[in-house]
């Protein structure tokens, strides 16, 4: 009976220890592992591992972080046992390994609140110069996530219209009764109709200058992502000149779009000239890609070396025939930053949302705005 | 119960585990928690739910998800054809509105749509509800309320309450996050690719009368192969594919042309496929298999 006790006070003390580490793991946890200890004998270390394991990890990387937790904390647990020991003698000396310190601590009583992982994207990542081979596509897949879910918001957003359908959602009583005035208004076939889908297109321009150097690598996995996410979708990449990258974007896998990038990059990282570039746009492909369905993204930091009423115009003309315009711009994230680029000033009048985007984390925010 | 005795009942399945994912199953069935179980598509995590009910002598109920899935394909509908025909049929009847009202809004006009089902079946089932992370987040906290009541509110009959709880699979390949407050609600497995041993032990178990050797030449081949970047890694569903065409094709050992001509089986997708092709000496050679061939 001692022994379970003990047993439980581990298990609890455990649990909090996993708590520090960022695990959820509540009173029910703690309860479920006592319920069902009773099914096991002890004597098996490897089944009380497993045990503990899947009843407290609730994701892929819970369990992938657990099998070190255990350890470090049973193995520290015997250690604090013996040091509690001799503590009735003497005072428990500091102990000497750096990297259990703060499980140490906590053990012995004392907290930290420092533990925290950080994971992010560093904004001052940079590439070397136009290597787009050094650009990482592990972030890939989180960003489609988050776009897909952006882009669902996107769809879903103004339509509550009904479209006939013969899916069974809701029966549409007005063409049931129609089609069935035939048979002298005995309502046998049934028609059905469902949310009407949204078919907005998007539209995204994507300033590739020198000035935006800094977050090529965000913008590449984010034009990828964007445009694997949502099919019905134009990219256009501009600096000095214009160019359509769509087709580029829509392989199946990011090396391989980076690789086709790298071999087109003349205008990559050069000046900016977004009123020409804009205007190059406008002229021949704006009648044919914006119309009123139309959500034009537009990504550049408003740096421009070229001609402010050109940009303008082109942004007045976007402005007019799409649907909204959506400038994201990656420098908008610092506290100081005011818009007080000429290009930007320029361009700002004709902006529906303004935002800024430079990681992953401001793209989620970014789903409120829209 | 004994988690030895689960895994035994998982082997005479024909269900090769390990420890991990034998706890979970025991687990689950002790504590009466839905199990929800990721990982890559092909590693056998429908098959657990089926497994599941055999062992268990029960049937099993399957809810497939999807984009768009809602309440009304999760649970119930009524069949308004019927009520529509009955109504008309009874027109010249004398009973009361009431009376027809009951009539038509009763068991025989109710649709059953998997939940419902399991909650009223005559024994406890096995439910399992695959591919959650298709289905959108609205249907995931629907899903949770059913999850935590075990009953169905029906407005025009009434509170149904389940007869026996069901053991609930749900299975995710990872699409999307699952919300914290479903995860919380269930115990979770993660199933990766199995090891050399394992996937073995798994061919020689499904594929009866298969040579010892193939099954050994297959399973080191899909192992390198699954080291490959590939677009669609193949699972065990596919080795199993594979070994039983071979098997079928009364062929005794791996040769290049032989896996040229069978790689369809293994990958779907044809950059996959070009891409294996043109490195396949490459693979054969790792796998050990290239020597021997041209030895004999």
């Amino acid at each position: 009976m001692n022994r379970l006790t003990s047993l439980s006070k581990n298990i609890i003390q455990f649990s909090r220890y996993l708590r520090l580490q960022g695990f959820t793991v509540g009173i029910e946890e703690e309860a479920l592992i006592l319920q069902s200890l009773q099914h096991f004998d002890f004597s098996s270390h490897e089944l009380f591992f497993l045990l503990l394991k899947t009843i407290i990890c609730r994701s892929k990387a819970q369990l992938d972080a657990f099998d070190n937790l255990f350890n470090e904390y049973w193995k520290q647990l015997n250690k604090a046992v013996d040091a509690k020991q001799k503590e009735a003698a003497k005072k428990k000396p500091p102990t000497p390994r750096e990297q259990f310190a703060s499980l140490n601590a906590w053990l012995h009583g004392h907290r930290h609140q420092e533990i925290e992982e950080t994971s992010g994207y560093s904004i001052h990542e940079s590439l070397s110069q136009k290597d787009f081979a050094a650009v990482p596509d592990n972030e890939v897949s989180e960003l489609m996530k988050a776009i897909q879910h952006l882009s669902k918001r996107l769809a879903a957003k103004s339509n509550r219209r009904y479209e006939v359908s013969n899916k069974h959602d809701l029966p549409h009583l007005r063409a049931t009764l129609r089609k069935n005035l035939r048979r002298g208004g005995e309502l046998i076939e049934i028609v059905h109709r469902r949310p009407k889908r949204n078919r907005v297109k998007l539209l995204m321009l994507c300033d590739v200058s020198k000035s935006m150097e800094l977050y090529s690598a965000f913008l590449l996995q984010f034009m990828y992502a964007f445009q694997q996410a949502y099919s019905r979708m134009e990219t256009f990449v501009f600096s000095t000149s214009l160019k359509r990258v769509t087709p580029m974007l829509k392989l199946n896998s990011f090396r391989e779009t980076l690789d086709l990038l790298s071999k087109e990059q003349e205008g990559w990282h050069g000046g900016t000239r977004i009123g020409e570039s804009l205007n190059t746009f406008v002229k021949d492909y704006g009648r044919k890609l914006i119309d009123s369905k139309t959500i034009v993204i537009i990504l550049s930091d408003g740096w421009d070396t070229g001609k402010i009423d050109l940009l303008e115009k082109s942004m007045q003309m976007i402005h007019a025939r799409s649907k909204k315009v959506i400038w994201l711009n990656p420098l908008a994230g610092y506290t100081a930053w005011r818009p007080e680029v000429a290009g930007m000033k320029a361009a700002l009048p004709y902006v529906d949302v303004f935002a800024a985007v430079y990681n992953i984390e401001s793209l989620r925010k970014l789903g409120r705005w829209l | 119960m004994h988690l030895s005795d689960i895994q035994n009942m998982l082997q005479q399945q024909g269900y090769i585990t390990d420890k991990a994912v034998a706890m979970s199953v025991f687990l689950s069935l002790q504590l009466q928690k839905p199990l929800l179980i990721e990982g890559p598509a092909g590693v056998g995590k429908t098959e657990i739910a089926k497994v599941m009910a055999t062992a268990l002598q029960t049937d099993l109920i399957r809810l497939q998800c999807y984009e768009g899935l809602d309440a009304t394909h999760a649970l119930y509908e009524w069949n308004y054809q019927r009520q529509l025909l009955h109504l008309k049929m009874t027109e010249h009847d004398t009973h009361s509105i009431d009376e027809k009202e009951k009539t038509i809004f009763s068991d025989a006009f109710l649709m059953k749509r998997p939940l419902l089902q399991a909650i009223t079946h005559h024994q406890k089932p096995v439910l399992l509800i695959d591919e959650i992370d298709r289905s959108d987040e609205e249907f995931e906290s629907f899903l949770l309320e059913v999850l935590s009541e075990w009953q169905i509110t029906i407005p025009e009959t009434g509170t149904i309450k389940a007869t026996h709880i069901p053991q609930v699979i749900l299975t995710s390949n990872r699409t999307r996050e699952l919300s914290e407050a479903l995860r919380r609600r269930c115990l979770y497995l993660y199933i990766d690719y199995p090891d050399f041993d394992k996937e073995w032990l798994i061919v020689k178990n499904k594929v009866p009368g298969i040579d010892a050797k193939l099954a050994e030449q297959i399973t080191r081949f899909m192992q390198q192969l699954r080291t490959m970047k590939l677009e669609k890694t193949p699972g065990i569903a596919e080795t199993i594919d594979w070994a039983t065409a071979l098997a079928t094709l009364h062929i005794a050992h791996l040769d290049k042309s032989i896996i040229e001509q069978t790689l369809g089986v293994v990958l779907k997708e044809w950059s996959d496929t070009r891409q294996v092709q043109l490195s396949l000496s490459e693979l054969l050679e790792k796998t050990g298999i290239h020597s021997k061939v041209s030895s004999e």
